[in-house]
């Protein structure tokens, strides 16, 4: 199954704390991730993303484009980057994402692809 | 036979079968909707047959194949291509596999059942009303009315469970060796909910919340022998023996609460007490 999953940044945590953990409880470093889950076949795609300030919002109300400035959400919750997971299951997936450092300084949505 | 005596084998099987009847469905097709209605559809048939030609000398193997075939009635007549592969399964599952007593495979099949309904990917109330309908058989109304709503909204939440359960790809299985003190925990937390549910309520709906109880015992038994190494498993089963036990004490004949030191011990279910210590007597427990 394949999985989006965002990479989301938690304002409530200081990001200068990102990458500290490391090798104390298990972190690793986001090239590590990569380069384990592209050899395992995981990670179909994968990148950062320019900040919610240069989001663009798109959508067509009663007919009319309406194009606005900024993420589509009122959140503070900010998305940072995207991988497509190629998974067994949800489980493997979770595995995955746990593993991402970005477990333990914001957090990660898994969105199965839509499938018929 | 006469009627009771059948209906009695009926339930009897009921109690002992449903959620194996279901697990073995779903882990074949993977279709948990599928597995409910022909599950259902057996133990109907168990009614209207076993009257008449007796009990037969497995109950639960005439169950499973029963509600197999009537499964393969549904596939049939459906054209959709994952129905075929649906039906395939069925068609190339030995019926071994199928039947109880097969080595291992009917406690496996229920152990994936409750784990897979108490994943923590589903919400809390999906949790505990999907481990209610498919490892329990409670139906529908029963378990809209424990916890006090509708149940129009109680279907609603069963629909949402199963369907996160096939759209997020949530595996029907055991998690691995490390992964399993955690699930453990989840799947514990989900029997406690039950029996809190069942216990906190004294009056108007007590002979439902009662059973609400009588469901969590149940379900800790099970684990209990079907996770024997497990201590946190044991301790959940000789808590809720110890505290159902004092049950038909707790309250006075007005309905209020009865403070432990005042209540009538003769009341007290000694089996159930025993069989708690015993739990916790246990040397590796």
């Amino acid at each position: 199954m394949k999985y989006l999953m965002l990479v989301c940044v938690d304002p409530a945590l200081d990001q200068a704390d990102a990458g500290t953990d490391a090798g104390t409880d298990g972190e690793v470093p986001i090239e590590t991730w990569v380069a384990e889950t592209d050899a395992a076949g995981t990670r179909v795609l994968g990148d950062r993303v320019r900040p919610a300030a240069d989001a663009t919002t798109v959508r067509i109300r009663g007919g009319r484009l309406l194009v606005t400035d900024g993420p589509f959400g009122e959140t503070k919750e900010q998305i940072a980057g995207f991988d497509v997971l190629d998974c067994r299951d949800l489980d493997h997936a979770l595995e995955i994402a746990a593993r991402h450092p970005m477990a333990r300084h914001g957090y990660l949505e898994l969105r199965p692809f839509w499938v018929e | 036979m006469s009627d009771p005596a059948a209906r009695d084998a009926v339930t009897a099987a009921f109690r002992d079968g449903w959620a194996t009847v279901v697990a073995t469905l779903i882990r074949v097709t993977g279709d948990w909707a599928l597995a409910e209605e022909c599950a259902q559809d057996a133990f109907e048939a168990a009614l209207r047959h076993w009257p008449v030609d007796g009990v037969p000398h497995r109950p639960g193997a005439w169950l499973t194949v029963a509600a197999r075939n009537r499964a393969l009635d549904r596939l049939r007549r459906s054209t959709t291509e994952a129905a075929k592969l649906q039906e395939l399964a069925l068609l190339s599952e030995p019926a071994d596999g199928l039947a109880d007593g097969a080595a291992g495979g009917v406690d496996d099949d229920r152990l994936r059942l409750i784990f897979t309904c108490c994943h923590p990917a589903l919400a809390p109330e999906g949790r505990v009303a999907l481990t209610l309908r498919t490892v329990g058989g409670l139906a529908v109304p029963e378990i809209a009315r424990a916890f006090l709503v509708g149940e129009a909204t109680m279907a609603q939440r069963l629909v949402r469970a199963r369907r996160k359960i096939r759209n997020a790809g949530i595996p029907f299985r055991v998690p691995p060796e490390h992964q399993l003190p955690e699930r453990t925990a989840a799947v514990l937390a989900v029997v406690y909910l039950l029996f809190n549910a069942g216990y906190t309520v004294a009056d108007g709906v007590a002979p439902i919340r009662g059973e609400l109880t009588a469901e969590a015992v149940r379900l800790a038994r099970l684990l209990a022998r079907l996770l024997p190494d497990d201590p946190e498993v044991q301790g959940l089963l000789a808590l809720l023996l110890l505290t159902e036990a004092r049950r038909p004490a707790r309250l006075g004949a007005e309905g209020e609460p009865v403070v432990l030191e005042e209540q009538d011990r003769a009341r007290w279910d000694a089996a159930a007490i025993a069989e708690g210590v015993a739990v916790l007597d246990r040397p590796d427990g």
